[in-house]
């Protein structure tokens, strides 16, 4: 009965926004005590689950069952009443009020949520600051601390690792661990495919709206899991992606992949030594301080740095939004100094920003989004390119942005948002191409189109510094890579052979065996 | 192209119980002026059963002269509203142009109005450098400029704009004559050229689509390049003139100016916008709708009158109908 | 030991100041320009403090309501209207009526106007049209009604009832304790509300963060509709304190009209942003006072009472002028 009766289960679920269907027919079953992984690649419908488990939207059709009982959610409060807590991505905290005031609000018991916090290590927390002003990943810390003060039946974490220290981390699994030895469940979404592997028991993989694979451990046959501490079944994470992935499309990927590599030797060579764009000595308070790289015609930089080292300041310095304390910026051998973004993108310094909030017009078609930067001068504004449709059409081609909702920017998937964001450029024109973390959170195709995409730029002649948070992107993309930490630039490696463990070694403030 | 079988819009509409107020219904939310066309018909219908005469060439006119003044009025609301703006000034505006001009119509027709519109060159320019320089909300910054327009015309008309409050015969015959054998008013001439204008601006040129782009995301646009001030403060100006024209206009109709003059047309001008599908958020919406919107509340207005109802009933009629109209729209537009 | 609670109390101080610097800084203006006014005239006292506090009290009370919807996010445009509609009732209902009877009423308004108004608010977030659409829609019917209740000036009400808002059973006159009494009571009771109970706190959420507070659990539909409840009530309290204040009522639209944009001005000088969430309603009350201080302190400075139009819209766009030229400076320098 119960034990085979699992505690969380939905049947045939359906949902659909518009025209476009998130959820074609998916079926999950989450035991007690178990850590269920729930995988795919981007619009494969794991939010929109979580969502409608959650309680934030109904389903079109089917059922959500817990623990045997149908149950209807109309709002995230009923999907807590029956012991569902729920972590997603940004984290549900009232920013105008403190922390105190915001367990108020939820009702929660101040002593369990001061337990979890201290089980984090965040005894320290102010509950008297106002959200507002702390950081991302405190604020998901206590998050996270608050649906536990809940002493909820079933935890769904949504990405939770992203936003956190390799500690913090390290604490939540586990706080997993332990969660599976008291009969609980929980529910992961993750890219991070390593922490599958390392703790969860089961994995469900969506593609497209339905389930593809359920992976189970290999040795153990039906009943319920031992007393096992950690687990993890025996595929390997190539078996995990192509499941997410489905395989012709990683045929494709793998061609590309190839395909990318090889026009780096002939490149870096054929380039123009000249330097399309220079820092010397900048300087943002301390938050980033004394920088200074050159980078070239042809050039792909990549910069690597763990969360929180001063990159987004450097990148908000770089594209004009912000003005340095002290140094200088140089574009082809001249000093600049930018009031706005304007005047950066009038030297042909472009921005593609990290957060996709801040780069499109979400109720506005694909057409309106490519051709903003077009009218950026006051002479432009009284009619419109000739070759307008033309430019648009070429950058979709290029992109080869599914447009089928194209009405709304914010109705495409992620990956394709990030196209749009990356086509205003190729529509507008631009010599230097700054972009933060482009592929983060991007299925796996969408990234070696990018990375694709950005090697062909760079061999007609771009100068490009990238970000990435994906220390495997340094390799495959990039020609030098500089790591930042602490606001400083510590070290500079060859791409070749930049590694994950030199690159992480650096990126930590260590020195480099060479 | 690849194999997963999306429905379309239109095959979802087809699979759809194929009711005839469910297509209807989808057309409606496809093509929102349709709908307002319809509803317009209706009143002009329901009006001509109340006062047969309305159903005539000069009914049409009269409904013409009063929806001209607010038709351009509401265009002003148009495109701030579209850059998630709003100009709470511009009847103060509008009064205060026509207040001028009639004050210099001895200096001849022409001085008269570019005199009246300055007026709203110069507070269309005050009202932008405050929202988009001191990033003043919008609400709050033409709120307390009509409050100071209000105070300095007050004062004005005791000292250096004393005098004539009558336009002179040229701004009477553009307010509210007609040619064509009395058939076709020259308000309606001036709003047409502005309408056309208008569309022009916001669907075929830069400045439109930055329009758009800043009501729907500002930090968008200008990390895209604009400077995204220099927009507003140009929508604050074009909004300020059409004021000015609207109240020039509005009062070469009644011939004589006072500084009530434009008042009541001030949540008329908001409620067209929003009526034609205008989104006070900003981003979504364009000028044909606000045209419909004013035709709407023009037809509803005199349909009131003919009805003799009182002022009472006219303003609950009127608020009933505005919010029902908002409502629907909304209804219709979310399914969509 | 002692030490450390005590610099914990002055850190807490501290916070406390830093965050509501902006209600401060209304009081101050206040004291100061009630002192300026008190050395402008020949006598300061009694009646000149009644006289302001009385002729505050419907716009502090309006501005009161229009701060809690604004703190939940919204905007309510027929506020006015809503105080034109209860001046109408209660000029009609209440006139030669006794005492008990008057109080009755007046409760029955208030309740009756927070219901009619949660109504709007329920309407508003089940047709999603923006507040200002349907506020100011319903701003035209609530007119509407007012005038058809009471189609031209006149009505009354009862002496004792003047009295408890005025002061004086003639309305002249009399004093202090009255008004400054109904004003201080009310703006406390909702500050408490809002700052202290779980209501009050929900209302603040969901102007701060809509979409976080429903992932949070909250009832964010209810907290919107107790928004415009209260919103409502205090509407009614204006238009009685309105009844109260002329001994008639007077339902013209451009009344209702200028409360309704007077009311706004002062939630903003206020120190409560339009977008929501934050701000406090004392600071409201302080900024309605100013407001209707202007007019005395220019007539006693002899100053065309006209040019407090101007006066007044030049303080509204300064000061947010300079508010918005802080957050800027503060922007780049960060």
């Amino acid at each position: 009965m119960s034990e085979s009766q699992p505690l969380l289960a939905t049947f045939k679920v359906a949902k659909s926004y518009g025209s476009v269907v998130a959820l074609r027919e998916v079926d999950l079953a989450v035991r007690r005590g178990e850590i269920h992984a729930l995988l795919g690649a981007n619009g494969a419908g794991k939010s929109t689950l979580v969502k409608i488990l959650a309680g934030v939207h109904p389903a079109d059709a089917g059922a959500v069952h817990v623990d045997g009982q149908p149950m209807q959610f109309h709002a995230p409060a009923e999907s807590m009443a029956v012991g569902i807590a729920t972590v997603f991505q940004d984290p549900a905290l009232i920013p105008d009020l403190t922390v105190r005031q915001n367990l108020q609000l939820s009702e929660i018991d101040e002593a369990a949520f001061t337990r979890w916090l201290a089980w984090f290590d965040l005894d320290v927390l102010d509950f008297d600051a106002l959200v507002r002003d702390l950081p991302l990943e405190t604020l998901r810390m206590v998050d996270l601390a608050r649906a536990l003060a809940r002493d909820p039946q079933v935890l769904l974490l949504d990405e939770i690792t992203a936003a956190l220290t390799a500690e913090q981390a390290e604490r939540v699994f586990t706080l997993l661990a332990q969660w599976r030895e008291r009969g609980r469940a929980a529910v992961l979404i993750t890219h991070r495919l390593a922490e599958v592997r390392r703790i969860c028991d089961r994995a469900t993989i969506l593609r497209d709206g339905r389930n593809v694979a359920l992976f189970e451990p290999g040795a153990a046959p039906a009943g319920p899991n031992g007393s096992s501490t950690g687990t993890m079944f025996d595929v390997g994470e190539h078996e995990l992606v192509e499941a997410m992935l489905g395989t012709d499309v990683l045929d494709v990927e793998e061609k590309e992949e190839s395909n990318s590599r090889s026009p780096q030797q002939p490149d870096s060579s054929s380039s123009s030594e000249e330097t399309a764009f220079a820092v010397q000595a900048l300087t943002s308070a301390d938050v980033v301080r004394n920088v200074s790289f050159e980078l070239r015609r042809g050039e792909i930089l990549g910069l690597v740095a763990l969360e929180g080292q001063g990159q987004e300041r450097l990148f908000s310095l770089l594209s004009g939004d912000r003005r340095p304390t002290a140094g200088e910026i140089l574009v082809r051998g001249s000093q600049r100094r930018w009031r706005a973004p304007s005047d950066a993108v009038a030297d042909g310094v472009v921005l593609i920003p990290g957060d996709r909030l801040l780069t499109l017009l979400p109720n506005l078609p694909v057409r309106q989004n490519l051709v903003v930067p077009l009218f950026s001068r006051i002479r432009q504004w009284l009619r419109l390119p000739s070759d307008e449709r033309q430019r648009v059409m070429n950058a979709i081609d290029r992109l080869s942005i599914d447009t089928r909702a194209a009405s709304q920017v914010r109705r495409l998937s992620g990956g394709n948002q990030q196209k749009v964001a990356i086509g205003r450029w190729l529509v507008a024109g631009f010599r230097t191409l700054l972009c933060f973390d482009p592929t983060r959170g991007i299925d796996v195709q969408t990234k070696h189109e990018i990375y694709a995409l950005l090697r062909e730029l760079a061999a007609g002649g771009a100068a490009i510094l990238l970000y990435t948070s994906e220390l495997a992107e340094i390799q495959l993309v990039c020609d030098r890579v500089l790591i930042m930490h602490d606001g400083c630039f510590v070290d500079e490696q060859d791409a070749a052979h930049a590694t994950e463990s030199s690159l992480l070694t650096a990126a930590h403030g260590l020195e480099v065996p060479a | 192209m690849n194999q997963s079988p999306l429905p379309t819009q239109a095959n979802a509409a087809a699979a759809a119980p194929a009711g005839l107020a469910a297509r209807a219904a989808a057309l409606v939310a496809e093509r929102p002026t349709l709908a307002l066309t319809g509803i317009l018909a209706l009143l002009v219908l329901i009006t001509g059963l109340v006062e047969p005469n309305y159903l005539s060439v000069s009914g049409a006119r009269n409904t013409l002269l009063q929806a001209a003044p607010l038709g351009i009025l509401a265009g002003a609301q148009t495109i701030l509203m579209l850059t998630g703006g709003i100009d709470l000034s511009v009847t103060m505006i509008a009064t205060g142009s026509a207040y001028v001009a009639a004050n210099q119509s001895a200096e001849g027709a022409v001085i008269a109005i570019v005199l009246g519109i300055v007026v709203g060159l110069v507070v269309g320019s005050a009202n932008g450098v405050g929202v988009s320089v001191f990033r003043v909300n919008p609400l709050i910054m033409t709120l307390a400029m009509s409050g100071i327009l209000l105070g300095l015309f007050t004062a004005w008309a005791q000292t250096i704009l004393q005098g004539s409050t009558q336009m002179g015969p040229f701004i009477k015959l553009i307010g509210g004559g007609s040619f064509l054998g009395n058939r076709i008013p020259y308000s309606v001439v001036v709003w047409a050229l502005i309408a056309g204008g208008l569309i022009w601006l916001l669907r075929r040129t830069g400045w439109g689509r930055l329009l758009y782009a800043i009501g729907d995301n500002e930090i968008a646009v200008r990390l895209a390049g604009v400077r995204v001030w220099q927009v507003r403060i140009t929508a604050y100006i074009a909004a300020g003139v059409l004021g000015s024209i609207g109240g020039i206009l509005l009062g070469g109709r009644t011939g004589a100016v006072d500084l009530q003059l434009a008042n009541a047309f001030l949540l008329p001008s908001v409620a067209a916008a929003v009526i034609g599908g205008t989104s006070i958020f900003g981003g979504v919406g364009g000028y044909a709708g606000t045209i419909l919107g004013a035709l709407i509340l023009s037809v509803l207005n005199s349909m009131l009158t003919f009805l003799n109802v009182g002022q009472a009933i006219q303003q609950v009629v009127y608020g009933a109908i505005v919010l029902a109209l908002a409502w629907g729209y909304a209804g219709l537009t979310r399914r969509a | 030991m002692i030490t450390t609670v005590r610099s914990a109390g002055v850190a807490l101080w501290r916070t406390g100041l830093a965050r509501n610097t902006w209600t401060l800084g209304v009081w101050l203006l206040l004291s100061v320009l009630l002192i300026w006014y008190a050395t402008l005239i020949p006598v300061f006292g009694q009646f000149q403090v009644t006289s302001i506090s009385k002729n505050s009290l419907p716009l502090v009370y309006l501005a009161i309501g229009q701060a809690i919807i604004v703190i939940a996010g919204g905007i309510d445009l027929s506020l006015g209207a809503l105080l034109l509609l209860t001046n109408a009732l209660a000029a009609r209902l209440m006139d030669d009526q006794p005492f008990a009877m008057v109080l009755f009423i007046a409760i029955v308004l208030i309740a009756g106007l927070g219901i009619l108004n949660a109504l709007v608010g329920y309407v508003i977030s089940v047709s999603r049209v923006p507040d200002i659409v349907v506020t100011l829609a319903t701003g035209y019917i609530w007119s509407g009604f007012a005038l058809w209740i009471l189609p031209s000036p006149g009505g009354g009400t009862a002496p004792e009832f003047r009295w408890l808002f005025t002061g004086a059973q003639s309305g002249i006159g009399g004093t202090y304790v009255m008004p400054i009494l109904m004003m201080a009571v009310p703006a406390i009771l909702v500050f408490l509300l809002s700052r202290h109970t779980r209501i009050g706190l929900s209302i603040y959420a969901i102007g701060s963060d809509s979409v976080a507070s429903r992932l949070a659990g909250l009832d964010v539909r209810r907290a919107k509709i107790s928004s415009y409840a209260i919103g409502g009530a205090m509407a009614a309290l204006a238009g009685l304190a309105t009844v109260a204040l002329t001994g008639t009522g007077d339902p013209r639209f451009s009344v209702g009209a200028n409360a309704t944009l007077n009311s706004v001005a002062a939630v903003v000088l206020g120190g409560v942003a339009l977008v929501g969430g934050t701000g406090l309603v004392l600071g409201v009350v302080a900024a309605g006072v100013i407001l209707i201080m202007l007019n005395p302190i220019l007539s006693a400075m002899g100053i065309d009472p006209n040019n407090a139009q101007i006066i007044q819209g030049l303080l509204i766009a300064g000061v947010m002028m300079v508010g918005g030229l802080v957050t800027l400076l503060r922007e780049r320098s960060a």
